[in-house]
């Protein structure tokens, strides 16, 4: 039988204990629960607290805590909020030497959920006049939604080729430039993916979805350069006010969370077999040195390189309407890779750990990895800067372009926020919307908004996410990420 | 009976039923509610109903492992289905479900569901019969 669909306050906000340590950083001390192997950290200030403690995300926290190996503290970003097993916006490191653990719940279903910023030569002047019907184009030449296949489809013997070499696999084929993969996270591929690990299922999911924004969070936003706040960095990034940019959301698609879903049956009975005790099934792992641990990681690499390719496909797709609507060729509108992030993934990193220099395995699950000025993985022409991290907001308000900070090697495993978070339940948003022309709302606020869905405009509507500004304000203070520059959207498409 | 509870990033379903048999019909008719909005705009048609059969006898896998059969169904062959006839043995569970094929110019969608979550997954029986709680990633 159906049931118009009721709400439940989450009862279950968070009493235990928030030790404030300095004016951007709380602890849960790891006597909260016994078990924990490692303090809570959580990077937040007074005006999130309530958020904070409204959900079960820092009780999330503290069960990270738990895992096998885990170095330092369990870690959360600002962005925080309720996720499964691990809290979205959460960042755990791992010492494999020691037995240390990997767990698919510390990357999430959407592996490889990432964000690209494009840049273009045009100005504000030059993209209002076509607005309106470059987002109209955009919606009906590039696939968003739920059931939408993209134009792209590859077979199974393809779709592996692709998961092993990542976007130079599209450079072959004309649909990625050197500098696209230059610009790329791990320029567009991660080594050691094992897509022979990747099941029939995943890959029948993935054949026709790669280059498609998929529904939920993901969207494409045409925005503009709203101010400039370090001018150094932005002219690096290539950056000035009033610039015209587009900011691409996706992951892995189908491909990528049947990935997850695979995993977590292959371990469910890897804890009893390594003699874990973990407070939540969803954080179910492995011992990264273990044959379960292997097959993750390959399986997850192979998915990672998947999204990778999806969002290239994406940009590539942009590029030509751009270049039909404007007619003009999508070169000569400058429209280039500014950078391409990974905000769901894990991956072994070199960290310094009390001292001693270790390869440890980061989970950065809604979370960014904002390496700072002079580290050797950042593009040679970031490398004074530090590497561009790309914060999405929400569609009414802002994202931003941060760089690495000086403090996230010490503090955080070289890792800053992913977006805004949510505040507000999708069952809660909706109930916000009633009555509510979303649409016309975004349009008086100078934002044109095209949306597949009745519901994802209500559920994804602004109020729903915390001020991004806040978020990156206080990454910002805790030295993780710097600020750059401020964008505003001015069209978006969404599923 | 079904409903969708709040879970801050995604859509949580918590089913009521006198019968395990009933609280798996219910708890597939809630997820096709989530993908698909109204449940009325589904015709079942004969030759798209399909058969599944999902071994096991814990109640809380058998519940996760059909509704993963059932959101594969979406993912894979576009089906939509809105009836579901369940019988459940000591081999596991054994369903018909009906329904059609997912068409764009009748049916309008609602949420894309990335997966099936592990997360506060529970099935147990009440003074009343069973009660079930299941979380998707949206």
């Amino acid at each position: 039988m159906t049931a118009t669909p009721t709400e439940r306050s989450p009862d279950r906000g968070f009493a235990g204990p928030l030790e404030q340590v300095d004016d951007c950083t709380w602890r849960i001390p790891k006597t909260y629960k016994q078990g924990m192997l490692v303090d809570g950290l959580i990077f937040a200030d007074e005006r999130l607290i309530p958020q904070l403690r409204s959900d079960r995300a820092p009780e999330q926290v503290a069960n990270v805590a738990f895992l096998p190996g885990i170095q330092t503290a369990s870690l959360a970003m600002p962005d925080i909020h309720w996720g499964y097993g691990f809290c979205i916006g959460g960042v755990c490191a791992t010492d494999p030497a020691i037995g240390g653990v990997v767990s698919p719940g510390g990357v999430g279903y959407d592996i490889n959920c990432g964000v690209r910023l494009m840049r273009t030569n045009l100005t504000l002047a030059d993209i209002q006049p076509v607005l309106l019907g470059l987002v109209n184009q955009l919606l009906r030449d590039v696939p968003v939604g739920v059931g939408q296949g993209g134009s792209h489809r590859f077979s199974p013997a393809e779709l592996r080729e692709l998961m092993q070499q990542g976007v130079p696999f599209l450079k072959r084929r004309g649909l990625a430039t050197e500098d696209d993969i230059a610009l790329t996270e791990a320029e567009g591929c991660i080594a050691d993916a094992r897509p022979e690990y990747v099941s029939d299922r995943a890959l029948a999911r993935g054949s026709d979805q790669c280059g498609t924004v998929g529904a939920g969070n993901h969207f494409i936003e045409v925005q503009v350069v709203d101010r400039v706040e370090d001018n150094t960095a932005a002219a690096a990034f290539g950056l000035h006010a009033g610039q015209i940019c587009v900011l691409i959301h996706s992951g892995s698609r189908g491909l990528g969370y049947q990935v997850c879903d695979d995993s977590l049956r292959a371990l469910r009975d890897a804890p009893t077999k390594y003699g874990m005790h973990l407070p939540d099934r969803q954080l179910v792992c492995a011992p990264v040195e273990s044959p379960e641990g292997q097959n993750y990681l390959g399986a997850m690499r192979a998915a990672a390189n998947y999204a990778f390719c999806n969002r290239q496909l994406l940009m590539w797709q942009v590029r030509e309407v751009f270049a039909r609507v404007l007619d003009k060729p999508w070169h000569s509108l400058g429209m280039e890779l500014l950078y391409d992030v990974a905000h769901n993934i894990a991956k072994i990193e070199r960290h310094q750990v009390g001292g001693t220099n270790k390869d440890v395995c980061v989970h950065r699950k809604g979370a960014t990895r904002a390496f700072p000025a002079g580290h050797r993985e950042i593009p040679d022409r970031y490398r004074v800067t530090g590497q561009p991290v790309i914060i999405p907001g929400d569609m009414g308000r802002a994202s931003w372009v941060l760089r690495g900070g000086p403090r996230s090697m010490e503090r955080s495993f070289g890792t800053t926020c992913h977006g805004a978070g949510r505040c507000l339940s999708r069952t809660a948003a909706t109930k916000a919307a009633r009555g509510r022309n979303i649409q016309e709302e975004l349009l008086r606020g100078g934002v044109v908004a095209r949306c597949r869905s009745r519901e994802g405009l209500a559920e994804e509507q602004p109020l729903a996410y915390k001020d991004v500004d806040v978020v990156v304000d206080i990454v910002h203070r805790a030295g993780l990420s710097l600020k750059v520059a401020r964008l505003r959207p001015l069209g978006v498409i969404k599923g | 009976m079904h409903e969708i509870f709040e879970h801050t990033a995604d859509l949580g379903l918590r089913v009521t039923a006198p019968t395990l048999e009933r609280l798996m019909a219910d708890a597939a008719s809630g997820l096709f509610q989530i993908i698909a909005g109204d449940l009325a705009q589904i015709r079942p048609r004969a030759d798209h109903a399909e058969q599944f059969h999902v071994l096991g006898a814990d109640p809380t896998w058998l519940l996760f492992d059909w509704i993963s059969e059932l959101h594969a169904a979406f993912e894979l062959r576009r089906m939509l289905f809105c009836r579901f006839d369940v019988a459940i043995d000591a081999a596991g569970l054994h369903a018909t479900a009906h329904g059609e094929r997912y068409d764009p110019a009748r049916h309008t969608l609602a949420h894309e569901i990335k997966a099936i979550t592990q997360h506060e997954l529970a099935v147990f029986e009440t003074a009343e019969g069973w009660e079930a709680t299941l979380i998707v990633d949206i």
